[in-house]
């Protein structure tokens, strides 16, 4: 138990390292994430009386297309470099190394929403609450553990731009449901919030085992 | 005459009697009209589609335990009848929607989640239909089938807790009169054999492609099996 959490550990500061080292996704994101509340404007003329109806979705949206390209890179360098193999070759427990990097690509996704949270705030006036904080980070934690699963999958599979979403949208829905909820509430709608959060934390710990039960069949060849 | 075309045609003379119940046998209902006898077909393939994604999950798992080729065959074969099942209910569904509620679309609790099982499922086939055959794609698969089936009671429960508009249960509270439910049995028998004759035709026809080339290879210019050079 304690080798796989420094395993894990390990795999994830690697990730981070050739981040920090490369700088390449983190701006992407940011600007990404920038560009969509850009284009929202466009679609929805924002003003002052509609914008705290707005935004919740925009933020949804936002964030779950940032993710899909945040999981879409994790495995990148490791398939353009043929080094996930070597890792899978090492003694290292399969489940660690998928947990280290989805660790990784939480973090990144964690440092995208520290753009898009005040952003948002900034360009649809709605309040950056302690509460909105805590729903899209409880909703992070079980997203980046399913996206990274079948990121996993698809990176060895032709055509995996267009399979990532397919795979990966439809079973992230809970998460848009309790979270949605969550922050629209936190935001000034009626409705229960602890219920909500309550909702994600369950959906967090029920994805989490499955997924770790799952991620040895992921990984091994 | 094949097994399996004595088989589709059962099934099919099975769908008709179903189809004389549901027109002539069954009473008009008193609020509805004619659109309520879309009722029997629409619970009916409802209920043919969770049983092919069951039996899609329960595969999935047994692969996932001992790599049976038949388990992963058998998946395949269900997830492709359950997203036409799924289908046949959405499209049934629709088309009792307008009149009755207004509009071809809801987003209520029902709908709602059958729409997100049918992406899941079709996602499950495209996987199959992208990724190179082999024991790694059998396995990415199982997880998104046993992945997909849990996924669907969460939307359900976590949509209905907020809002719905779909009627309730009607079967197990008794509320049809006897020759509706009768029609509703009869249909959901012949739906059932249906489904079932529809997974045998499809699992034959995935053995087939297992031993066949693919396609990719049959249609392979020839130049590739080149003569061996003749001595000299």
């Amino acid at each position: 138990m304690i080798r796989s959490t420094s395993i894990a550990l390990a795999v994830a500061r690697k990730d981070l390292r050739s981040e920090w080292r490369t700088r390449e996704l983190v701006p992407a994101l940011g600007q990404f994430v920038v560009l969509a509340l850009v284009i929202a404007n466009f679609g929805f003329q924002i003003d002052s009386r509609n914008a705290a109806t707005i935004a919740p979705g925009v933020l949804w949206l936002t964030l779950v297309f940032a993710g899909l390209v945040a999981f879409g890179r994790a495995f990148a360098a490791e398939r353009e470099q043929s080094s996930l193999e070597a890792m899978l070759l090492t003694p290292a427990p399969a489940a660690a190394i998928f947990a280290g990097k989805a660790m990784a690509a939480a973090l990144l996704l964690v440092v995208c929403e520290a753009v898009l949270l005040p952003a948002l705030s900034l360009f649809f006036g709605t309040p950056l609450s302690l509460p909105l904080v805590a729903a899209v980070l409880l909703a992070t934690v079980g997203m980046a553990t399913l996206g990274c699963l079948f990121a996993a999958m698809v990176a060895r599979v032709r055509a995996r731009e267009v399979l990532l979403p397919l795979l990966t949208l439809p079973l992230w829905i809970p998460f848009i449901i309790a979270g949605g909820q969550a922050v629209q509430v936190a935001m000034g709608a009626t409705g229960s919030y602890n219920g909500a959060l309550g909702l994600l934390l369950d959906f967090d710990i029920l994805f989490l085992v499955l997924t770790s039960l799952a991620a040895r069949f992921v990984l091994d060849d | 005459m094949t097994r399996y075309t004595k088989l589709a045609g059962v099934a099919v003379l099975l769908m008709l009697v179903a189809a004389a119940l549901i027109f002539f046998y069954a009473p008009e209902d008193y609020l509805q009209r004619v659109p309520q006898r879309i009722f029997y077909l629409h619970v009916s393939s409802a209920i043919a589609a969770f049983g092919c994604f069951g039996v899609v999950l329960v595969s999935s798992v047994f692969y996932l335990r001992n790599g049976s080729l038949t388990a992963d065959r058998l998946a395949r074969a269900a997830a492709l009848v359950g997203v036409v099942l799924t289908t046949v209910t959405l499209v049934m569904g629709m088309l009792w929607a307008k009149p009755i509620w207004g509009a071809f679309w809801t987003w209520d609790a029902r709908p709602t989640s059958t729409l997100v099982l049918w992406i899941i499922y079709a996602g499950y086939l495209l996987l199959r239909r992208l990724a190179d055959p082999g024991r790694q794609a059998a396995r990415w698969a199982a997880i998104v089938g046993i992945f997909g089936f849990i996924d669907v009671p969460i939307v359900y429960f976590s949509v209905t807790w907020w809002r719905t508009q779909h009627p309730g249960p009607v079967i197990l509270t008794n509320a049809l009169p006897t020759e509706m439910l009768l029609t509703f049995l009869v249909t959901m028998a012949c739906t059932l054999f249906l489904a079932g004759v529809m997974i045998a035709i499809r699992y034959r026809i995935e053995v087939l492609l297992d031993e066949a080339p693919s396609p990719a290879l049959a249609r392979a210019p020839v130049v590739a099996q080149r003569e061996p050079e003749p001595a000299r």
